[in-house]
């Protein structure tokens, strides 16, 4: 008797450890998943607290060697703001009554500015802490257009100045013109005035950027601009947008390519409607199309992105990059991170070259901005400084201007660190060891690809998307890098890493920022992995033949009565994954304006669940007068999912 | 001035519709509205004090002095030591409105007293930074003896701002008057009104109402009518191109309206009369508020309207975002037009059935229906809903000249000109100036408010800024130096060949500018500081080193030689003073139907711009 009471509670102790090691096991996997931290686990975003009424529609940044920060307004106001870390900075104004200051840059005791007719150089000669001299470097021509904006100037290795002028906007705003010479142009301005034309193709280079000593720019979506991106500036280089071409015949043009050669191959898309007027043209689903890097083809000077920015995701405005110097966010030293005006946001991007040209890698990287963010600097503390507006256009931080700091608190996120082309895929690199289990599970990682189309129509919907299978994953050693073998890579497409499973070991969190967008330009040579090296654990295959052994089959769950699926309104926790899915919350919230108006107030305006999906694929940007920036058309959104989005979205009328 | 939409829109992406429905100031220029000046008969038995003139000069130096020329023309008021009296028109007046020109000698004083009581102050005030209802354009005070010394007066009605010009130089004035009201026995129901005073370009008065008559009224009651007089007594002062009209012909008014609003707005010819309304019914007002559909919609609304004389009545429609007509007894006034139209129709006294129809179709704008009526002795009024307005206010954004001095926007001159370098200097003596920083040249002076930065602060904004007082444009933007082969060589347009550079500017200790340049390879600097009391900009151009051959612009337009180096330009609207040339003679010259007034310069030209 006693043996057996004995054997039993053995059996029960070890029974009860059993249970509770699971249970355990089970508490913790979900604690871990509602606890997993966020952007602002790390990253804050603070104010930089400024004189009430002082009016901050950021337009420049630029610190100086002594730490203060030049603050430059669309207001044509500069300060210069003391100790713009601490808690009382104190602003002082250097200058003012210039024209929309869109940049500046400190040389030599200097300041030099980009107004919008010319680049000027500020001098306080009497040092009483205000600008004297005010000196035309170089005056370039003006059509008077509201939107030939001028950015800049960034200062070259050998002390020359670069800027970059947006085309001017016509009544037929979605096809911008180039009115006067150098408009759509990046310039290479010396000290003495000496203007060298270095580019043409631009669209809006707000983004304009000198990183490591070349230059670098992005472009925001408009007709020939599918999305955003970032493209380094070479002289002679064609950035994509034809308007700036008529010029090219002007004597020092590096670029010989005319507006005839390029519309004989690329159809303009110049469309009217049966008044005779002009009407914007809209995508056409189901067309032969040509993507940018089929028309590099015949334009070798074209220059395709480094990194692709996906529309709606990673913003729609972009525009100033910076490098993270080393010492400032930990891990991410020494990459890119890129502000966006339209969504409020910052996105990281990881640069490498492959066969002599740039690609990479781009994340989002932090939210919450309170308006649209337009200028970045880093102070001396390793803090972010963002230069803020939206007058004129919107933004997802609803105030209209500001001038905060993102500061890092020494935490380092569990994020992908890199990720970096390989001959037979990528190469996933971490910030912290990851779960093994799970990072050999090929389960864990989901990869498919698309591009843009390139053509003369606002902005492009993602095309020719493709899954990319898996094939085999290799985790190193110390569970900081991820290896996978994809197949169906495609050169130049944009590659979309999803790692939703992925965990790190110490803590069993999900990354902060599971998605990636990788640009393929290059595959590069070398040595491919071997199967015997790579696991090819597939947990999804192996819950799914389990099902099939047990003879549950792949049965779908029964179907309800057609009409109540159908038109079963869906709850806002269904509909968020598409709307997410979707880039909706870029520009929409359920109940807030945004850069597009709320759902409840589109319920408002009873259209029917058919109108709503039409609008979706083909908006009409006219029915909201008020909302500076039109919504692209989104004919990507699979049907069922509009309709579901539909659904809900009438359901918000009271 | 009721301008619906007075900050266009321009945003490249939208069009916008500037319906600028301007109500009032709506100008019947006829003949038979102006006062001809060959005599005196149009006034009531003239004081000697009283003369005709064909030309005549003020002395920016000395009070008082107004020199004249034979001729006619102009009506010229020379007070002397005494006897001197007001005029008196023959004719009297109740709801008109005036529109004239004047000219003050320096330090002078006089006034216009609507139907001789309610005096509208002339003065020269020239320099004056707060002006009181004293001053030039202000509604002069009352006046109640039986009150203690010092607080006698009230009532009085200060200018906006002190548009002012300078002495000898033209000043224009429009002012709108709407008499007192009275019922059947006489009784005061209303008080007279200044609808509005504009002044040298300037609203300075908007709907004031006057208790009573202003003090030195011409006698002690108010009355429906009453003779329009002219200050003689207090000082020199010179008048042309008086035109008054006359108001005295009751208001045409709408009854039995009735509306129906058909969905779908693009509609040809009576195709709606096919359709279900979307909505219809009887309105008190004529209005586009009736219509529940923003676009897309074709209202049409009939009715009667009232005309109680007989005679040409003139309609403006106003219809945003879409097309429009009106029509009175069948009859096509106002013919299918897009936007805005007008039209005149003779008719009889009477009740007359009227159809409006307004079809929207562009979503952009607002729907906005206005309708005003203008007749014989009935002055421009609105028959449609006054709180229908296709623009949402927007608050002004505006630039005082004691914080910001300088202000580099794009600036407008008529012409459709759009300088797009350069620089607005503004000052709190009230003196502003635009600079354009592409020719070297002063293309807008003006006196009052510094800038109304709304057109390029708003929204997007268009990047320009609209000076906020009285301006005078100097002519179209020409370089200010060229090398002229010989002294009637054609003063070239653009600075191409020349080798013009722009500098930019340096402040000096008090944010004031200096502008520098490169001609022909010689920097050129050129400042400009404000004469006392606002009073001009006196200009140094001084030139690094000597070229042969240069000759510098002052003026285009017309020119008159006033001596002393002083030169009256476009009609007396502003002075050019050459100040020191180094010896050199200004030239008067004919240039393509104007006159350019130039000068050799060497190293060195002061010169100053009164205005």
């Amino acid at each position: 008797m006693d043996n057996t009471l004995k054997q039993m509670i053995k059996r029960g102790a070890f029974l009860c450890t059993l249970v509770i090691i699971a249970l355990v096991g089970d508490i913790r996997n979900t604690f871990a998943q509602a606890e997993s931290p966020k952007e602002d686990d790390f990253f804050k975003i603070m104010k930089v607290p400024a004189p009430e009424g002082t009016i901050l529609e950021v337009g420049g940044l630029c610190t100086l060697p002594n730490g203060t920060l030049a603050v430059t307004t669309r207001r044509g106001d500069i300060f210069m703001v003391e100790n713009p870390t601490g808690q009382h900075p104190f602003f002082r104004k250097f200058a003012s009554g210039l024209h929309e200051v869109l940049g500046a840059a400190w040389k030599d005791g200097a300041l030099y500015v980009v107004q919008r007719g010319e680049l000027t150089k500020l001098v306080d000669t009497n040092m009483d802490g205000k600008a004297d001299v005010f000196e035309t470097i170089y005056a370039w021509p003006l059509s008077g257009n509201y939107h030939e904006y001028s950015f800049g100037p960034k200062i070259a290795p050998d002390g020359s100045f670069f800027v970059t002028l947006n085309l001017g906007f016509p009544p037929d705003w979605w096809h911008p013109k180039s009115f006067v010479p150098w408009r759509g142009w990046a310039l290479n301005i010396k000290e003495d005035g000496t203007v060298t034309p270095w580019a043409a193709g631009f669209r809006s280079p707000c983004g304009i950027s000198m990183i490591d000593g070349e230059l670098w720019y992005a472009d925001n979506q408009g007709d020939w601009v599918g999305s955003g991106s970032i493209m380094p500036i070479k002289k002679g280089a064609f950035m994509g947008h034809p308007s700036s071409l008529v010029w090219t015949g002007l004597p020092n043009s590096p670029l010989k390519l005319t507006p005839e050669q390029f519309f004989a191959k690329n159809n303009p898309r110049v469309e009217f409607d049966k008044n005779g007027q002009p009407v914007k043209p809209q995508d056409i689903v189901n067309e032969k199309f040509k993507t940018e890097f089929e028309a590099k083809k015949e334009f070798p000077e074209l220059q395709l992105p480094a990194v692709w920015l996906p529309h709606g995701i990673l913003g729609i405005s972009n525009s100033e990059i910076v490098k993270i110097p080393e010492g400032a966010f930990g891990p991410f030293a020494g990459q890119l991170l890129i502000c966006d005006q339209g969504q409020s946001m910052i996105d990281r991007i990881f640069l490498e070259k492959v066969n002599g040209e740039y690609q990479g890698a781009a994340w989002a990287f932090r939210s919450g901005f309170q308006s649209g963010i337009v200028r970045l600097a880093w102070l001396s503390d390793g803090s972010l400084a963002t230069g803020e507006t939206n007058r004129g256009w919107g933004s997802a931080g609803e105030a209209t201007m500001g001038l905060q700091r993102l500061v890092w608190n020494n935490r380092v996120p569990f994020e992908m660190r890199a990720i970096r082309a390989m001959p037979d895929g990528f190469e996933i690199e971490f910030t912290k060891p990851v779960d093994k289990k799970v990072a050999a599970d090929i389960a864990s990682y989901s990869i498919e690809s698309f591009i843009y189309k390139y053509h003369g129509v606002y902005g492009s919907p993602p095309v020719n998307t493709e899954k990319c299978p898996i094939a085999g994953v290799k985790v190193s050693e110390d569970g900081l890098k991820a290896r996978l073998i994809v197949n169906n890579l495609r050169r130049y497409y944009i590659h979309t890493i999803t790692l939703a499973a992925i965990r790190d070991k110490e803590s069993y969190f999900n990354l902060v920022h599971p998605t990636a967008y990788y640009t393929l330009n290059n595959i590069p040579e070398g040595q491919k992995l071997s199967m015997t090296e790579v696991s090819t654990v597939n947990s999804a295959k192996a819950v799914a033949s389990a099902a099939v052994k047990k003879g549950m089959g792949t049965k779908k769950a029964t179907a309800l009565k057609p009409g109540a699926l159908v038109n079963a309104i869906p709850t806002y926790a269904e509909v968020q994954p598409l709307l997410l899915k979707n880039t909706c919350l870029s520009c929409h919230n359920t109940t807030k304006r945004q850069v597009g108006p709320a759902y409840v107030d589109v319920a408002k305006r009873k259209y029917s669940v058919t109108e709503l999906i039409q609008l979706i694929h083909s908006p009409k940007p006219e029915h909201w007068p008020d909302y500076s920036t039109p919504m692209p058309p989104m004919p990507q959104v699979p049907k069922e999912e509009a309709r579901k989005i539909a659904l809900w979205i009438k359901s918000l009328a009271k | 001035m009721d301008c619906f939409n007075q900050f266009p829109k321009l945003s490249g992406r939208k069009k916008f519709w500037i319906v600028c429905f301007c109500l009032l100031g709506y100008q019947q220029v006829r003949a038979q509205n102006a006062v001809s000046f060959h005599d005196l008969s149009f006034f009531d038995n003239p004081s000697s004090n009283w003369k005709i003139a064909g030309g005549v000069q003020a002395d920016i130096a000395q009070d008082e002095v107004l020199t004249l020329k034979e001729g006619t023309g102009i009506l010229v008021n020379l007070p002397g030591k005494k006897g001197a009296k007001d005029l008196f028109t023959k004719t009297v007046y109740g709801d008109a409105d005036l529109e004239l020109d004047y000219m003050m000698a320096r330090g002078s004083n006089s006034g216009i007293y609507l139907q001789g009581r309610y005096e509208i102050q002339l003065l020269d005030s020239w320099g004056t930074v707060n002006p009181k209802s004293g001053d030039n354009g202000g509604i002069y005070e009352r006046w109640d003896d039986s009150k203690p010394d010092g607080q006698q007066g009230y009532d009085g009605h200060a200018p906006r701002q002190n548009a002012s010009r300078a002495p000898g130089l033209w000043q224009h004035i429009k002012i709108s008057f709407q008499a007192p009201r009275f019922d059947g026995k006489g009784q005061k129901i209303a008080n007279a009104k200044v609808l509005y005073i504009w002044l040298n370009g300037v609203l300075i008065q908007d709907n004031v109402e006057l208790s009573g008559p202003t003090r030195g009224a011409f006698d002690k009651v108010e009355t429906a009518t009453g003779p329009l007089r002219l200050q003689g007594d207090h000082g020199a002062v010179a008048f042309r191109n008086i035109r008054i009209i006359s108001y005295d012909k009751p208001q045409p008014t709408l009854s039995n309206l009735k509306y129906r609003v058909y969905k779908g707005g693009d509609m040809a010819g009576d195709a709606y009369n096919k359709l279900k309304p979307e909505s219809e019914g009887a309105s008190p007002v004529l209005s586009s508020n009736q219509s529940k559909l923003n676009n897309d919609f074709l209202m049409r609304y009939t009715g009667n309207i009232q005309v109680k004389e007989t005679g040409e009545y003139a309609f403006k429609l106003s219809v945003p975002g879409g097309k429009g007509k009106f029509r009175i007894n069948g009859t096509d006034v106002v013919t299918l037009t897009e936007n805005a139209g007008q039209g005149k129709i003779q008719l009889p006294a009477g009740d007359h059935p009227f159809e409006l129809f307004y079809s929207k179709t562009i979503d952009w704008a607002k729907p906005a229906l206005g309708l005003t009526v203008a007749g014989p002795g009935v002055r421009e009024h609105l028959l449609s809903d006054a709180n229908v307005s296709n623009n949402d206010p927007v608050d002004p954004i505006l630039i005082n000249a004691a914080s910001s001095p300088i202000v580099r926007s794009f600036s407008d001159l008529p012409g459709g000109i759009r300088v797009t370098h350069s620089v607005n200097v503004g000052s709190t003596a009230l003196l502003n100036y635009t600079y354009d920083l592409d020719k070297g040249m002063i293309v807008a002076i003006w006196r009052g408010g510094f800038l109304d930065a709304t057109p390029m602060w708003h929204d997007r904004g268009d990047g320009s800024s609209r000076p906020a007082g009285s301006v005078q444009y100097l002519g179209k933007p020409v370089p200010a130096i060229e090398k002229l082969h010989d002294a009637n060589a054609a003063w070239v347009l653009d600075t191409a060949g020349t080798g013009y550079k722009p500098k930019g500017y340096v402040l000096n200790a008090d944010d004031v500018p200096a502008f520098k340049y490169l001609i022909y390879g010689v920097p050129v600097n050129d400042a400009s500081t404000l004469m006392d009391k606002g009073q001009g900009i006196h200009r140094e151009i001084t030139l690094a080193n000597a070229v042969d051959g240069l000759f510098y612009h002052l003026a285009t337009g017309n020119v008159e030689t006033l001596g002393n180096g002083l030169y009256a330009i476009d009609d007396k609207s502003y002075y050019i003073r050459i100040d020191d040339a180094g010896g050199a003679k200004a030239l008067v010259r004919d240039a393509d139907g104007k006159q350019e007034l130039i000068i050799p310069i060497q190293k060195k030209l002061t010169y100053s711009i009164i205005f």
